[in-house]
C-alpha cells in the first residue's frame, strides 16, 4: 500500500467483556457512561442525578430515589505481534512483511477511530526491541509502526520469539493480533496460544501465492528456505505440483485443527490486505 | 609434459584447473528463497536435476582448461605387421612392346631362321606379359595393385585397389591399338614413385617395371627415384622383357666398376671397357637401378616361359609377412575435448533454461 493510497478501516468489536477504565467502543464489565442498562441503585448509594429515574422511582415501593446505572463501553489495547522473520520477507510480487505493514498500518488507523491504543511487538528468534511500540493512542503511529516493519532487517526466526513475546501478554485482556505465516512445530504453538487465554487472538495467517500455488510451467526449482538455508532443487512437474497442493492443504487443516482446539479462527492473508474482511471476520465473531 | 600417456602442449594452463570447482561454490544467488521447505516433498528427480547442473558446470570449466593446456597422445612407434603389398605395375606400352618373343624351344631353332621363326610363331611381349600379369593379380587377393602405363610419359590408369576386376580391365586395355611412339622410363618411374607419395605405409612396397628397353637417365632423374624410391622404401622390381638382339645383362653387365686405378695402360683399358657397356641403354640402367639404395631384382625374360618364372619369382619374394616399426606423430586431443565443453555449455543452456528464475 503507498501512502498516497487511503488507509483502509476495518471495523472490530470484541465479543466479550473487556473489564477496563479508559472508555471505549468495547463492551465493558466496569459502570459508567454508558448506553446498555443495568439496574437502578439508591440516590444515596450512587449520587448522580443526571441519571435520576423518575418513572422508576414512582414505581419503587420504597419510594426511594432511584438512578439508573449503565455499563460503560471500554478501550482495549490492542497488540500486534508482527513475525519479522526471514520467511516473511518472502512473496513474488510483495513481500509478506509489507502486506503485514499494511494491515499494522490499518488496524492503527481503526484503532485509533475506535479509541483503542495499539502496540507494536516483533519478533525473529527473540522479541525485536527496536520495533517495539508500546499500546500507545496516537494518531500518527500507524504509519511510523508500518515504515519500521517494511524496513527492517529479516533475520531467521522461530517459535521462540513468540514464546518470548507472549510471555509478557500473559494475564492481560486485549486484543492480539498475530501477524505470521506459522512456519512453526505446531506442538509449541499451542503452548504459545495458551499463554494468551485472557486475550482476544485473531491468528493472521499470510501466505504468499507463490507459496501455496506451484507456478504453472515445469521448471528445475532450486529452492533455499528463508530460514534455515536448507537447500532443495525440485523437479516442478504435474505429479509435485498436485503433492505442494496436498501439503498446502494439510498445512492449512492442520492450523484450522490447532486453531479451533483453542477456540481461535484463523484470518487468511494473501496476496492483499482486505479491510472489509477483516470487518467480516469480527461481525461473524461477534455474532 | 606427460601425465599417464597423455602429454599437454601447455601443460601451465592446468594451473588454471582448480577454477572448476567454482560451481561447486554455492551461492545464494543461485537459488530461490522458499518460506519453508517442511511442505515441500522431497524430490529425487529434483536432486538428480541440481546435481546434473552442477556436474555440467563443473566438466564444462574441467573440459575448456584441458582442452587450453591441448592434450594429446604422445608420439610413438608401434610395430606393424604388413600382409599385402603394394604393386605398382609399371607397363611399358611401348610400340617395341608389340614385338613378338621368342618361342620357348628358341634355341634349337636354326639361328639364321630364328628371325623369321620368331616373327611367325612368337606373341607380342605385351600380350605374354599381360596375361601373365593378370594371372599374378588373380593369385594375389591380398595385394593392392596399381596399374600404370608409359612412354613418352606415365599413364595412370588403376590406382592403389584391391578390386581385382578394376586392374584385371586395366590390364586388358593395355592390350587395345598399337602401341605408342616413345619410351620414357625415367618420366615412368618419377610418376610411379609420386603416386605413392602421401600414402600410409602397411605393406612391402613393389614398382613392377615391365619393359624390354633401358634408358639413360639424366641426373636430376636419377636423383629424384633414388630418393624416391628410399624414402618410400618402395623395393624395384625389373621384368626385362629380351627382344631378340637385346642385350643381355649378364654377370660382366652387373658387375661393381673395377678397382682399376692409376695411369696403367691396363686399368685405362678396363675403365674404358666397363664405362663403354654404359653407351648401351639397359646396361646404363641396370647399373643404376644396382645403385639404388633399396631392394632390387632383376628378371629377364626372353620367351613366354622365362617370363612365368620370373613372374612366379615375383609372387614368392613377396609372399611373407612385412614387420615394420610405424612413427604415430603426436595426435592432439584438444578438439575433442573442445567439444565436450562446448556440449556441457549447450547442455548447460538447456538446464539453465529449464530453471526457475523467478516466483512471478
Amino acid at each position: 500500500m503507498t501512502h498516497a493510497e487511503q488507509v483502509q478501516e476495518f471495523h472490530y468489536r470484541l465479543p466479550h467483556r473487556s473489564a477496563g477504565a479508559r472508555p471505549g467502543s468495547h463492551p465493558g464489565s466496569s459502570l459508567g457512561a454508558g448506553q446498555e442498562f443495568v439496574s437502578h441503585m439508591n440516590l444515596h448509594d450512587r449520587p448522580d442525578p443526571r441519571r435520576l429515574d423518575l418513572r422508576a422511582s414512582l414505581r419503587s415501593i420504597t419510594g426511594e430515589w432511584l438512578v439508573r446505572v449503565n455499563r460503560q463501553r471500554v478501550g482495549v489495547a490492542v497488540q500486534a505481534l508482527v513475525d519479522v522473520s526471514a520467511s516473511m520477507a518472502f512473496g513474488a510480487r510483495r513481500r509478506k512483511i509489507d502486506l503485514a505493514a499494511d494491515f499494522v498500518e490499518s488496524l492503527a488507523h481503526s484503532a485509533f477511530r475506535v479509541g483503542d491504543a495499539l502496540g507494536l511487538r516483533a519478533f525473529d528468534h527473540a522479541e525485536r526491541a527496536d520495533l517495539t511500540i508500546p499500546a500507545t493512542l496516537s494518531r500518527g503511529l500507524g504509519s511510523v509502526m508500518a515504515d519500521s516493519l517494511r524496513h527492517c532487517d529479516t533475520a531467521p526466526g522461530g517459535i521462540e520469539g513468540l514464546e518470548d513475546v507472549v510471555q509478557q501478554m500473559v494475564g492481560r485482556e486485549a486484543l492480539v493480533f498475530i501477524v505470521s505465516d506459522f512456519h512453526w512445530p505446531l506442538d509449541r504453538l499451542g503452548a504459545a496460544l495458551d499463554l494468551l487465554s485472557h486475550a482476544f487472538v485473531v491468528p493472521m495467517v499470510l501466505w504468499d501465492a507463490a507459496e501455496t500455488e506451484p507456478p504453472h510451467s515445469d521448471a528445475i526449482a532450486p529452492l533455499r528456505d528463508a530460514e534455515t538455508n536448507v537447500r532443495r532443487t525440485l523437479l516442478l512437474r504435474p505429479k509435485l505440483r498436485s503433492q505442494w497442493r496436498d501439503a498446502v492443504a494439510d498445512r492449512r487443516e492442520a492450523l484450522n485443527a490447532l486453531f479451533a482446539a483453542h477456540d481461535l479462527r484463523p484470518f487468511w492473508l494473501t496476496g492483499r490486505f482486505d479491510a472489509d474482511a477483516l470487518s467480516d471476520y469480527f461481525m461473524e465473531a461477534c455474532a | 609434459m606427460t601425465f599417464a600417456g597423455v602429454d599437454f602442449a601447455q601443460p601451465w594452463a592446468l594451473l588454471l584447473l582448480p577454477l572448476a570447482v567454482l560451481p561447486l561454490l554455492r551461492r545464494r544467488r543461485d537459488t530461490l528463497a522458499f518460506p519453508t521447505l517442511d511442505w515441500l516433498p522431497a524430490d529425487r528427480a529434483g536432486r538428480i536435476a541440481g546435481f546434473a547442473g552442477r556436474a555440467l558446470a563443473v566438466l564444462a570449466i574441467a573440459a575448456t582448461v584441458l582442452a587450453l593446456a591441448g592434450p594429446g597422445t604422445p608420439e610413438t612407434t608401434v610395430m606393424r605387421t604388413g600382409r599385402g603389398a603394394e604393386i605398382m605395375i609399371l607397363m611399358d606400352r611401348s610400340r617395341s612392346m608389340d614385338a613378338k618373343m621368342k618361342p620357348s624351344d628358341w634355341r634349337t631353332i636354326d639361328p639364321h631362321s630364328l628371325l623369321y621363326q620368331v616373327d611367325s610363331r612368337g606373341e607380342p611381349k605385351s600380350a605374354v606379359a599381360r596375361d601373365l600379369l593378370s594371372a599374378f593379380v588373380g593369385r594375389r587377393p591380398d595385394d593392392r595393385f596399381s596399374l600404370m602405363f608409359f612412354s613418352a610419359g606415365p599413364m595412370h590408369v588403376v590406382p592403389f585397389t584391391q578390386h581385382d576386376e578394376v586392374v584385371q580391365a586395366g590390364i586388358r586395355a593395355g592390350g587395345m591399338g598399337r602401341g605408342l611412339s616413345d619410351t620414357n622410363v625415367g618420366r615412368a618411374l618419377t610418376g610411379a614413385i609420386d603416386s605413392f607419395e602421401q600414402r600410409a605405409y602397411t605393406g612391402s612396397r613393389i614398382i613392377l617395371l615391365v619393359t624390354d628397353g633401358g634408358a639413360h637417365l639424366d641426373e636430376p632423374t636419377r636423383k629424384h627415384i633414388r630418393e624416391g624410391l628410399k624414402a618410400h622404401r618402395i623395393a624395384l622390381h625389373w621384368l626385362y622383357l629380351r627382344t631378340l638382339n637385346a642385350p643381355e645383362l649378364g654377370a660382366e653387365e652387373s658387375a661393381p666398376p673395377p678397382a682399376a686405378d692409376g695411369d696403367s695402360p691396363e686399368a685405362i683399358e678396363t675403365r674404358n671397357a666397363y664405362y663403354a657397356q654404359e653407351s648401351v641403354p639397359e646396361v646404363s640402367l641396370h647399373r643404376f637401378f644396382q645403385s639404388l639404395p633399396v631392394t632390387y631384382r632383376l628378371y629377364q625374360a626372353d620367351n613366354p616361359d622365362d617370363l612365368a618364372k620370373a613372374v612366379a619369382e615375383v609372387g614368392r619374394q613377396q609372399n611373407f609377412p612385412l614387420d615394420y616399426d610405424e612413427r604415430i606423430p603426436r595426435q592432439d586431443h584438444s578438439r575433442a575435448v573442445f567439444a565436450v565443453a562446448a556440449l556441457c555449455c549447450a547442455l548447460l543452456l538447456v538446464h539453465r533454461s529449464l530453471l526457475l528464475r523467478s516466483w512471478l
